[in-house]
């Protein structure tokens, strides 16, 4: 229970002070100052100590030290602090209409989407998804690419999952639960479906999965525009979509079309990815922009999205792909560890920035 | 890309407000009410429209002034599925879609401009 130290004694500082400084910190992304968003729990304020913990709405806040640093340095500035001590804990707001689905344990899906193959879809998501994991998240990875799963190369898992009682339980790696329908099949043999089937793969591996309690859900697309998009974005309430391209225009170009596609099912775009931005030559660090550049920063001011960041061609990224370790968690001090980690925390602030904003819908 | 703005075509509240009425309010603020029988027969799916020609192949006449909603569903954050009283249940009506249909004399002055 709190302590409500009213009148305060002795001049002592009293929580309504405390509150009062901590109302002029922002939240940069939700507009609004911490305590108007609920953000401070269990204040408590005693001859001048003062403790509380900073309750966000991501563990992967990318501004938690900036709003952090903030709050101390204004409590400080009241008279007679002795000392502030600040516990950050997070807890990931959930998408509107998902507790309504059959993943009701799931706060937000995101799926990650291009225009057109081999722009590393798969390495940006398996990347961000073990970013926002080791930030301690419960981040689920389920690759939808089900004609060409490459996430269990990337993690290192080949194994089929087990089953019990008719739900597979996904795999644990890097931190993350993944699923893929390469877990399904010998690696060796094609998937050659028709439409219904597809359908059918993607809402096994959605509704079949035993996910458990998850912050956030990252699906990995196929290319383009098809019958696994659809079904996803008919069958659950997706947070919003991130799309990864290549800097060329081309690239860009077939971007538009999947972005497009997201637009009429009424999935909020929370930005783009620029793959392949620029290649560091291993040898002498230089830079050297292979497919031109800004282009991915341009769409982006274009159609008033975000721009998410600009992942170099390093082989490292590859390198630790291939080995089944992705980057950020095997080499986290990488600089292209630093980027992914960045790009991470920026999709994690525009999912609080979506469930947050998003309408509510009721249905009677 | 023209079209209505998004306000009007984004819904903040369904309700069944008796077996063959639906009712949706706008984020627009203006409220359509939809009966279940000219609903069905504006049913955009294949089956009761000819993909190619446009064509209606299911017409009012083929439905009965009793039918009502039994199941009424949403699709993703983009659309509604209902399911009939006759047992279909294949039509996906995008919001833009229930928007444009709504049957009050404001809208329907509006769409035949």
């Amino acid at each position: 229970m709190a302590f409500w130290n009213k009148e305060g004694k002795d001049g002592d500082v009293t929580q309504e002070q405390v509150l009062g400084v901590l109302k002029k910190v922002q939240d940069p992304d939700l507009h609004k100052d911490i305590v108007s968003l609920g953000f401070i729990r269990n204040l408590k304020v005693e001859n001048g100590n003062v403790a509380f913990d900073l309750n966000l709405t991501t563990p992967a806040c990318p501004v938690r030290d900036q709003m952090r640093d903030q709050a101390i340095a204004l409590i400080k500035a009241l008279p007679g602090i002795q000392n502030v001590e600040v516990k950050m804990t997070a807890e990931v707001r959930q998408t509107p209409q998902m507790d309504k689905t059959a993943l009701s344990n799931v706060r937000n899906i995101v799926a990650v989407g291009s225009g057109k193959g081999g722009v590393g879809k798969s390495t940006i998501a398996v990347n961000v998804a073990a970013s926002l994991a080791a930030a301690g998240a419960r981040v689920g990875l389920l690759d939808g690419d089900i004609y060409g799963p490459t996430t269990p190369i990337m993690l290192g898992i080949d194994t089929p999952p087990q089953s019990v009682k008719n739900r597979m339980i996904p795999k644990d790696a890097a931190g993350l639960k993944f699923m893929s329908m390469g877990l399904l099949v010998k690696s060796e043999q094609p998937l050659i479906w028709r439409g219904p089937m597809a359908h059918k793969a993607l809402q096994q591996c959605l509704f079949d999965v035993d996910w458990g309690e998850l912050d956030y859900l990252i699906i990995d697309l196929p290319p383009g525009t098809g019958d696994v998009h659809l079904t996803l974005a008919q069958a659950v309430p997706l947070t919003g979509a991130v799309i990864v391209s290549t800097p060329q225009d081309v690239g860009l170009r077939i971007s538009m079309k999947t972005l497009r596609m997201f637009q009429q099912t009424r999935v909020p775009i929370l930005g783009i990815v620029e793959n392949m931005s620029y290649y560091i030559c291993p040898h002498c660090n230089h830079q050297d922009q292979i497919f031109g550049q800004g282009g991915g920063k341009r769409a982006a001011e274009q159609l008033g999205i975000p721009f998410l960041g600009e992942v170099p061609l390093d082989i490292a990224i590859r390198m630790q792909s291939d080995i089944g370790a992705p980057i950020v968690i095997a080499k986290p001090d990488a600089p292209s560890s630093q980027v992914l980690r960045h790009i991470a925390e920026k999709i994690a602030a525009q999912v609080s920035i979506r469930s947050y904003e998003a309408p509510v819908l009721e249905v009677e | 890309m023209a079209g209505p703005p998004i306000q009007a075509t984004t819904p903040t509240k369904i309700k069944k407000v008796s077996p063959g009425e639906l009712m949706i309010q706008w984020a627009d603020g203006h409220e359509t009410h939809h009966l279940a029988p000219p609903l069905r027969g504006m049913c955009p799916c294949a089956t009761c429209k000819d993909e190619m020609t446009g064509m209606r192949i299911i017409l009012l006449i083929h439905i009965p002034d009793d039918l009502e909603f039994r199941k009424i569903e949403l699709v993703g954050q983009y659309a509604l599925q209902f399911e009939w009283s006759d047992g279909h249940h294949t039509g996906i009506y995008s919001f833009e879609y229930l928007r444009e249909l709504c049957p009050c004399a404001e809208c329907k002055k509006r769409t035949t401009l």
